[in-house]
């Protein structure tokens, strides 16, 4: 038999790709990889640029942006999120142009309406380490 | 690309349940054994083995080991619900090139908790969308479905006829897990899981399993009167990667579509089995396959009767919306629903007119985007 376990709240587990991601979001910042070969822009990290796949490097984002697309999560995949419901969960277009999916959180969030203009924020995490980056009506 | 030689020449479903704890090896050995039986075939005659499934952790060998199968071509279908339509095609190469003869092409799904799953693989997903505290699978279709309704009208009636439909189609499927009549309100009421997606938009997870016989056209002789020919497949894997501003609402079908009907006309087709795992899926993927403008299936659906008995079937025996989704023999119910049909088997929901059918999958949500994994097939009833 499985052991009864309390759910936790999900965290990431950093690793070499990312790592220079998460550690930026612990510092207030919210990174994105760019093709030293194209200029292309990406987001998630990923080890090569999705266009051409050349080398990469990593450039901040101004974490301003709109929200493309929301939903009100009532049920979450991990239980350890039920007493947060509903959750706003949503794809924002960051000014830089890519799709980040994330939060919307603060004391406005139940005003979103599709592109409304957003702007990053960290939430402290059970872990000291990690900040998650979510988003704010702006 | 048009198919010559290939044919499904048989299949088998088990029983679907919500709370069976029977292993996942023996719901496959059941979907075979069925199949197995429907055709009167050896199992020694089985020479290729394709496994789609999420409930056994082994790799495909493994599973044949199990199974006991000394086979020449073995297959992990790992295309999510993209896994039987796109295993049909690996298969059908397989048989066009000689290397075997007949195959068994199996999906399925258990809740034994005995045995360990396989493990998710999508890192991203465990680091830039568990972490946010999302709602699986049901959120991110919540998403496109709401850019779809923000960006062509696609009102919640549209949508819900489509379920509605569907439960119709199922009254009289011994296999749906529900067969009472849905109405609007019913549909309309269903408890808010991720605005805007409803409980009824949602599929029921269960134990079950199905397969498919596939062989070449001379071993399709000896076998049954019955063969149904693959006419033409396409997929493709990860539609619009390279954009980081992807149109959400327009799916890898695009292109699987203008695949498709460079072979066949639209009109050909008598019936359609299209992957449900939301009814905002079939009317994307009923655009994107050409049946009607991007952003027109809202109108498409007013103007269309859905039902077995309609000008436009789908999901004739209720789909994975009625039926249940057994996992990753969602992409199977498809298939062998199509096969029911064509071959005049589907008592009780029988399409009158029931010679060509298309069959579509797709499979995982992805980041930012909507499908990792689309593809679609059209079979034909040997005349």
């Amino acid at each position: 038999m499985a052991e009864a376990r309390v759910p936790q709240k999900s965290l990431p587990k950093i690793n070499k790709v990312d790592q220079a991601f998460w550690e930026g979001a612990a510092n207030g910042k919210f990174l994105l990889q760019k093709c030293k070969s194209c200029a292309k822009i990406q987001f998630f990290p990923r080890v090569a640029c999705v266009d051409c796949f050349g080398e990469l490097d990593w450039i901040e984002s101004k974490g301003t942006g709109k929200v493309h697309t929301f939903t009100l999560v009532r049920v979450p995949r991990n239980p350890a999120f039920k007493d947060e419901t509903p959750i706003y969960y949503i794809n924002v277009i960051l000014d830089e142009g890519v799709i980040v999916e994330s939060r919307l959180v603060g004391d406005t969030k139940e005003k979103v309406k599709m592109g409304d203009r957003v702007k990053a924020v960290f939430q402290e995490t059970h872990d000291p380490k990690i900040k998650l980056p979510c988003f704010e009506l702006a | 690309m048009r198919r010559k030689k290939v044919c499904f020449v048989g299949y088998g479903s088990t029983e679907y349940s919500r709370n069976s704890e029977a292993s996942a090896l023996s719901y496959y050995a059941d979907a075979i054994r069925a199949a197995l039986k429907q055709t009167g075939l050896n199992k020694k005659e089985i020479r290729g083995f394709s496994i789609t499934t999420q409930a056994s952790p082994d790799y495909s060998p493994h599973v044949a080991e199990q199974l006991g199968l000394e086979v020449d071509w073995v297959l992990n279908g790992d295309y999510g619900g993209a896994g039987g339509v796109m295993s049909v095609r690996r298969a059908a190469d397989a048989i066009e090139c000689g290397h075997i003869d007949l195959a068994v092409l199996v999906g399925g799904n258990s809740f034994d908790r005995s045995t360990p799953t396989q493990r998710q693989l999508e890192y991203q997903r465990g680091n830039f969308v568990d972490v946010f505290g999302y709602g699986g699978p049901n959120s991110l279709m919540a998403l496109i479905q709401r850019l779809h309704m923000e960006q062509y009208g696609t009102t919640l009636e549209q949508i819900g006829k489509i379920a509605i439909a569907q439960r119709f189609n199922a009254i009289n499927n011994p296999q749906a897990l529900f067969r009472k009549a849905m109405t609007m309100q019913d549909y309309l009421n269903s408890r808010m899981i991720s605005d805007p997606v409803r409980l009824f938009d949602c599929v029921m997870p269960c134990s079950g399993a199905e397969c498919v016989l596939l062989a070449s056209e001379e071993k399709a002789k000896q076998i049954t009167d019955k063969p149904v020919y693959l006419v033409t497949d396409a997929e493709i894997s990860h539609y619009q990667v390279a954009n980081m501003l992807p149109d959400k609402t327009t799916f890898g079908q695009k292109v699987v579509g203008e695949r498709i009907f460079k072979e066949i006309k639209h009109e050909d087709i008598d019936l359609l089995e299209i992957y449900d795992d939301y009814p905002i899926a079939v009317m994307i993927q009923i655009e994107d396959l050409g049946f009607c403008k991007k952003g027109d299936g809202g109108k498409f659906v007013d103007a269309h009767d859905l039902t077995y008995q309609g000008d436009f079937p789908v999901n004739t025996g209720g789909g994975e919306l009625s039926v249940g989704q057994a996992g990753l023999a969602g992409g199977y119910l498809h298939i062998v629903e199509a096969l029911r049909q064509l071959r005049g088997e589907a008592d009780g929901h029988q399409v009158k007119k029931a010679e060509r059918a298309l069959v579509t999958g797709i499979g995982w949500l992805n980041y930012g985007r909507n499908l990792g994994t689309t593809a679609a097939l059209v079979m034909e009833r040997g005349k």
